[in-house]
């Protein structure tokens, strides 16, 4: 156990710093670092490199590179820079490269050196040129500061959403400041920077001087000034070898130390833990590493090579040409179980966990020690957390069994904690691996969080990895796997060299009908991509035919849109569609289309109906569909004609459009419409009063009401008004003017076709009993019982029952039979049944 | 004699959820638009409001605004009670319609069907407004959906801009206990003329909400090609959204979706069950009627809800006319008979008597007078219209005898300009049952309609006959090619020709076979005992028993279509006949004897009658799901073309 603290570093009495090795690092640099530029990104995330920076004494022949490595140095692009000179390289946080040029472009390159795009900072750093720029961080994203020539600063907060401000002039500023940095509070980054004994804080509006609380005196510059990963502190070293440290806000003094030595530093950036007490900042020179806090003493280190620091959440990531190293402060728990001597439970833990494996007695006492003291759960506790922070498998497992181990006597421990902690070291060691390279340590891990995690591996294309872990984590399949393989089937479409058939078809095998994967999305992808053949294919995969269409339409395949659309059934899609084919074909092809598409053709012409009546006539024009167009110039004749001319004129359209429908029928009344329209219009000049619009029936009516029976008589001649019809219609209309001397005359013309009872009706219903028995005699004899009965002649109407022997009728004279007064009929009738039956 | 279901019929779900459901959305979408407004309602919504949301909970709370409402829209029902807490700062509402509008809100809220007639309405308001200067806040409510369409025509109009859309997905209303309805009559014309299939997106939408909050379907079943689409958009609903119901215990345990173009015979017949009458002569709108002062005996009219809270309605809907009266003056004495107990009653019974039995006494016989006025108002319109004659006539076109005294007396009746939509619907009755009308009637028969009611009716007849609804005979050979014909477009199907199909080629009805078949027409010897029916044939006098319900009972008592081919084929829906569902064996018993039926384009209470009989019969109780309650008059009117 000795030999495991060797590498801890004690910074005074309470903290012990260490610094062990990641990766050794092959990536076979033929530049020193120092002359490259270098950005790398927190997280674990990946370094660029690009050689040849334009130095005054290098050749311009020689065309620099950029290259991109992952933490563990494996080459993950390179190529040839071609644009201008470029000042600064920094990382986003979606872990795309931002190379701030000279004259203030920036370019947007991908992790594996695909070109994303670019973008200027303004035409004032256009003008006075990129003297330095820093690409910092905040939780809006990435943000890019730009100091220029003339010594001005402009910065956009956020690269994604681009808003370029430019800072406040600081006043009397003649050079260039020694050092500066970006901060951010209260949402709003800031610029801190030192010109000669003065700090200046730079804001939107202003700018203001700002002293450090406690600053020791003498100073008559900043070299180097240093803010926190999480911008909560800053850390200034002076040029009389002074390190102040302290809060962002320029508030509060935390500690200063003095080592002495007055050349410029390197770099110098903070190494704290998160919601650690100890604050510390690591400051580089050529040679030597100095790790400062609120100690008299430093932690130093030797560095044999040229070596770049990273600031990550809770260490230093220090990587050279040969090691990739991280240097952090002991977690409290690892502290407390690797302590030499320590009493801690889990200290106690894992030696009881040792003394068994070795069958040991031993590791009862230890264990009995833990529990008379009642604290084997926070022993447990305490081995799973140290665990999580060791980089060595083996610490790791070791830990892990002794936290194991120790659960074995414990009633009722919740034993999620421990089997996360060995699913997250599982992840963790996967993909700390050195072909994947991502050093992550717990703490970065959690504060990341897995998903994005899978996000930064399916950027690196580490797709079967990051599918695996999703399974293995057995997460949703709409937020893993279903995700990553679409990411997948993305990156997969790009590929120019494979065939569309070979694509669409791994795509299907690999994808098949997993829930959440969106093909449409693919197939967008690929449409992006020039690729419209491919996403066609990959289109007829997506189950909801709903979301094929906008992209169908996108692609112009509008046809193919449209019987897509009428399979989903969602009418406003068909409607979407037809609206876009209107616009887009001329209108014969239009029409052509529709024909082949009853039910975008009936829902067109819905709308047409109500909003585009020519449309509509034209539809049926380009049919042949007589019958509809014969139907459509009748709605004319009413709806949009007023004049009779005008009406008649439609009609006539509307009757030749039915011949060439053979509808004969329809035709022929047309015509005859046409005709009572014309004499209507005349009647109604000539005789005044209504006539227009009546049905032939109601004209002739109208005309024997005002007294017009001949001009009645000639109409009905005219338009072939059967006899019944005339019949009813006379009968009704004389009855109505109760011109009952012309009803004798007219039921006498002739025999009447319709019989003689519904003039008995007639009569009664306008309560004239004395003319309606004149015809309840002429009855026939079928009806003649009724026809007694209308006018309440029971005893007649009894007799003809009886002659006639009819059962029916004999109970329906029975039913109208009233108590004393039909008495004798009634027996009349009981008497003729009666004799009936004997029969 | 009433309806007493069997001790063990499952109870059913609770429905007014729907409501609740509806009205909160309400109430957040006008919550949407902050501050004082005015309310311009479609005419066809206002009823269904009302019965979800009283004008209280729209409204203000106060006197002041309560006059001012009635005094601007005399037509929206206005409820007594007004809770003050609730509200949404509707200030005035109006209805929509073509008269200039008054209001002088800052900010005007529609509440609108998604038809474009609607949608130009609005656009011109908006656009007076404009000319005239003013700017005010215009949001448009769609019930149960907006469609594109509408937006296109807002776009047009050049105001798509100035409004804001919103969607009120309302599209179950409870009616009664076991009736929900969409409250659509416009599905019947836009989807079995026009081919018009918009609305089936809404019908798979409403049993989505269904299936979610009364759990899957078990067993589902269907006919008819509205009810093929209907279910396949609903499925695909269902699994987009899996999970969601996955788990549930199914409530209903089957669900019977059928087109109304299966069977237009039973809903073209004069309805003689109590509720069918009463919607045949006084039309009962969204669930409530409006009696006139010939019913209530004074000089107003009342406008009555009918459902199964009114105890007396709810004992006689289902009864067979000629025993409705009968039972009315039963109840009368007895209700005298309680009333007379107060003789002799002590002070303390008399006491009890005032306080709790009074009420309710008064209020049954208030009930029972309001019923037996509209009973008598009822007989003396159908004496005057010769009921019995007409009556007969269509028995005798069921039962497919003496055809020729049918069309004499069809003849009449349109010679006589009796009522142009019973014309109409003996018409289309004598064709169905036909099998079309033989050319020389067809033509004579429609000669005679446009003499006596105006030859637009010919663009009516054009519709009937794309309908479906009547149709010339063909000649015997060319029949068999059509048929093979439609069935080789319906397998068809990537063609998509089928809406052409069957709205361009006759399909012959077959009424007679299907008759024959599945025994429609019942052999009686002797009276037919309609006080003690014994099938549901005594809806129609014991003359014919409903198609659609005899289809529906047939697929239950199989669980299948099995064994109805020949049915199947005679109805052309060989091919549109389905079963489904999500085979749930954990289904509780007490679920698989709730059967939810899906009328789409419209069931009559005839139905619903006949139903409720089976159901009793079998101890099964039976929901309906309509997109609205027709009747013959209905049907005929949709197919109708009006002078504009």
């Amino acid at each position: 156990m000795d030999c495991y603290t060797a590498n801890w570093n004690p910074l005074g009495d309470s903290a012990f710093y260490r610094k062990y090795e990641l990766y050794s690092m092959d990536w076979d640099l033929k530049e020193e670092l120092r002359d490259c530029l270098v950005a790398a990104a927190p997280y674990g995330g990946p370094i660029a490199l690009l050689r040849n920076p334009w130095r005054k004494e290098k050749p311009a022949s020689v065309r620099p590179v950029l290259d991109i490595y992952s933490a563990s140095g494996m080459p993950l692009a390179s190529l040839p820079w071609k644009s201008g000179p470029v000042v600064s390289l920094g990382w986003s946080a979606e872990e795309e490269l931002l190379c701030v040029q000279e004259d203030g472009v920036v370019l947007v390159y991908g992790l594996h050196g695909d070109f994303r795009r670019h973008f200027s900072m303004g035409n004032e750093v256009l003008q006075n040129r990129v003297l330095d720029a820093r690409i910092f961080h905040t939780e809006f994203g990435s943000g890019v500061a730009i100091l220029t020539g003339a010594h001005r600063f402009t910065l956009s907060a956020n690269v994604g959403d681009l808003k370029l401000r430019r800072m406040p002039e600081v006043p009397g500023l003649q050079s260039a400041p020694s050092c500066w940095t970006t901060l951010c509070q209260d949402r709003v980054a800031h610029v801190l920077l030192a010109v000669g004994p003065d700090l200046y804080l730079l804001d939107h509006a202003a700018c203001s001087t700002v002293t450090p609380p406690g600053l020791a005196p003498g100073v008559s510059s900043f070299l180097q000034m240093a803010v926190s990963f999480t911008y909560r502190h800053l850390a200034l070293f002076t040029d009389t070898g002074y390190i102040w440290m302290g809060t962002a806000s320029l508030k509060e003094k935390l500690c200063e130390f003095n080592c002495n030595i007055r050349a410029p530093p390197k770099q110098m950036v903070w190494c704290s833990r998160p919601r650690s007490k100890e604050k510390a900042v690591v400051v580089a020179w050529e040679k030597r590493l100095m790790v400062v806090g609120d100690a008299p003493e430093s932690i130093q280190f030797v560095l044999d090579e040229d070596s770049y620091l990273v600031p990550e959440l809770d260490g230093v990531r220090i990587f050279s040409r040969s090691t990739h190293e991280f240097l952090h402060e002991v977690p409290v728990a690892s502290e407390e179980i690797f302590k030499i001597a320590s009493m801690a439970p889990g200290a106690l833990l894992l030696e009881a966990q040792k003394e068994y494996e070795k069958e040991s007695q031993k590791a009862d006492e230890y264990l009995r020690e833990i529990q008379e003291l009642g604290q084997l759960t926070q022993a447990v506790q305490q081995c799973i957390e140290a665990a999580g922070h060791e980089h060595r498998p083996d610490m790791q497992k070791s830990l892990l069994r002794a936290a194991s181990f120790g659960k074995c006597f414990l009633d009722r421990f919740p034993p999620d904690g421990f089997v996360r902690m060995c699913q997250d070291l599982r992840v963790l060691n996967a993909i700390r691996d050195y072909h994947i390279g991502i050093p992550l340590t717990y703490s970065q891990y959690k504060q990341l969080t897995i998903q994005v995690l899978l996000d930064r591996l399916v950027l690196r294309r580490l797709y079967p990895l990051a599918i695996q872990i999703c399974e293995y984590l057995r997460l949703p399949e709409v937020q893993g796997v279903s995700r990553i393989l679409a990411h997948w089937a993305c990156y997969k479409v790009q590929q120019k060299d494979v065939s569309d058939e070979d694509v669409a078809r791994a795509i299907n095998q690999k994808l098949g009908d997993t829930p959440g994967v969106s093909y449409s999305d693919i197939a967008a992808r690929a449409y992006g991509c020039g690729r419209t053949e491919l996403a066609i294919k990959l289109l007829e995969y997506e189950p909801r035919s709903g979301e094929q269409v906008p992209l169908l339409l996108k692609m112009k395949r509008s046809k193919l849109a449209l019987s897509k659309a009428i399979e989903s059934g969602d009418t406003d899609l068909v409607f979407t569609v037809l609206l876009h084919l209107k616009n887009e074909l001329n209108r014969g092809d239009f029409f052509m289309t529709l024909r082949n598409q009853p039910m975008a053709l009936s829902l067109y012409r819905q709308f047409c109906k109500h909003q585009e009546l020519e449309t509509l006539k034209d539809l049926y024009n380009q049919d042949d569909n007589h019958q509809e167009l014969g139907s459509f110039h009748i709605r004319a004749s009413y709806a949009a004609e007023e004049r009779i001319e005008g009406r008649v004129a439609a009609l006539q359209t509307a009757a030749d459009a039915f011949y060439k429908a053979k509808n004969e029928f329809a035709a022929k009344a047309t015509e005859d419409q046409m005709r009572l329209l014309r004499l209507q219009r005349r009647l109604e000049d000539e005789l005044g009063g209504q006539f227009l619009d009546l049905s032939l029936h109601d004209t002739v009516t109208t005309l024997i009401l005002g007294g017009h029976n001949k001009r009645a008589e000639q109409l009905a001649r005219d338009f072939r008004i059967p006899d019944k019809r005339l019949w009813w219609l006379k009968l009704t209309a004389l009855a109505a003017l109760e011109d009952w001397e012309e009803l004798e005359k007219f039921s006498k013309s002739k025999k009447s076709p319709i019989g003689y009872l519904p003039f008995v009706e007639i009569c009664m219903k306008q309560h004239n009993k004395y003319e309606a028995k004149k015809y309840a005699s002429r009855v026939g004899p079928e009806q003649k019982v009724k026809a007694l009965l209308l006018v309440g002649d029971v005893a007649q109407a009894a007799d003809v029952a009886i002659e006639r022997r009819n059962e029916a009728e004999l109970s329906l004279v029975l039913s109208h039979c009233t108590g004393a007064t039909d008495g004798v009929t009634a027996d009349k009738i009981q008497r003729a049944r009666a004799q009936a039956q004997k029969k | 004699m009433a309806f007493h279901h069997r001790p063990d019929a499952p109870e059913l779900p609770d429905f007014s959820m729907l409501k609740r459901l509806a009205r909160d959305q309400l109430i957040y979408l006008l919550e949407q638009l902050p501050g004082k407004k005015d309310l311009f309602i479609e005419a066809d919504l206002m009823s269904p409001l009302d019965r979800i949301a009283s004008v209280s909970i729209l409204k203000r709370g106060r006197e002041r605004h309560r006059e001012k409402h009635q005094s601007a829209a005399s037509c929206t029902p206005c409820t007594g009670d007004m809770p003050a807490s609730k509200q949404h700062e509707v200030d005035k509402l109006y209805k929509v319609e073509n008269k200039p509008v008054l209001s002088s809100s800052e900010q005007l809220c529609f509440l609108v069907r998604p038809r474009i007639k609607n949608m130009r309405y609005i656009a011109n308001l908006v656009n007076a407004d404009k000319l005239a200067g003013r700017t005010r806040k215009y949001k448009v409510i769609f019930s149960p959906q907006k469609f594109y369409a509408c937006e296109m025509v807002l776009e047009e109009e050049g105001i798509y801009g100035d409004v804001s859309c919103d969607e009120w997905a309302f599209s179950l209303l409870p009616l009664d206990v076991d009736l929900l309805s969409m409250e659509l009559p416009e599905f019947f014309r836009d989807y079995f003329l026009e081919g018009d299939q918009r609305w089936i997106n809404t019908v798979a939408q409403a049993l989505h909400l269904l299936s979610t909050l009364y759990g899957p379907f078990p067993n589902c079943y269907g006919i008819g090609r509205c009810a093929k689409m209907s279910h396949e958009l609903w499925r695909n609903l269902e699994e987009e959204e899996d999970g969601e119901t996955k788990g549930r215990k199914p409530e209903i345990g089957h669900i019977f979706l059928l087109d109304r173009d299966v069977d237009f015979v039973t809903a073209l017949c004069s309805q003689v069950v109590y509720e069918g009458l009463v919607d045949d002569t006084f039309r009962i709108k969204c669930g409530s009627v409006d009696f006139g002062p010939e019913v209530t005996s004074s000089d107003r009219s009342l406008k009555v809800l009918l459902n199964a809270d009114d105890k007396v309605f709810h004992e006689i809907r289902n009864e067979h006319f000629s025993n409705v009266f009968g039972f009315l003056s039963q109840k009368a004495r007895n209700l005298q008979a309680q009333y007379d107990r107060r003789r002799g009653m002590d002070i303390k019974q008399m006491k009890n008597f005032v306080s709790q039995e009074l009420k309710g006494l008064k209020q049954e016989h208030r009930l029972l007078s309001l019923h037996i006025g509209a009973c008598e108002s009822i007989m003396k319109k159908k004496t005057k219209q010769n009921f019995q004659e007409l009556i007969k006539t269509e028995h005798a076109l069921l039962e497919g005898f003496s055809i020729r005294d049918s069309t004499s007396y069809i003849e009449e009746h349109i010679d006589r300009q009796v009522s142009p939509i019973e014309s109409l619907r003996l018409m289309c009755l004598l064709s169905i049952t036909e099998n079309g009308l033989i050319p020389k009637d067809y033509r004579s028969l429609k000669t005679q309609y446009l003499q006596s009611y105006g030859s637009e009716h010919l663009l009516t007849f054009s519709n009937l006959r794309r309908a479906g609804l009547l149709t010339e005979q063909a000649p015997g050979d060319t029949l068999t090619a059509v048929e093979s014909k439609v069935s080789k477009l319906v397998t068809d199907k990537a063609a998509g020709k089928i809406t052409d199909a069957f709205s361009s080629l006759a399909k012959r009805s077959n009424f007679r076979a299907i008759s024959k078949k599945l025994n429609l027409i019942p052999r009686v010897d002797g009276e037919y005992d309609l006080k003690v029916p014994r099938d549901m044939a005594y809806v129609f006098s014991g003359a014919y028993v409903p198609l659609s319900c005899r289809v529906i009972e047939q697929v239950l008592e199989r669980r299948s279509w099995q064994g109805l081919e020949e049915v199947l084929r005679l109805l052309n829906c060989s091919e549109l006949a389905f079963t489904g569902g999500t085979k749930d064996d954990k289904a509780p018993s007490e679920s698989l004897r709730l059967i939810l039926v899906v009328f789409l384009g419209g069931c009559t209470f005839s139905e619903i009658s006949a139903l409720r009989f089976l159901g009793r019969e079998k101890g099964f109780r039976f929901i309906f799901l309509t997109t609205a309650i027709t009747n013959s008059a209905r049907l005929m009117e949709a197919m109708s073309e009006v002078k504009a």
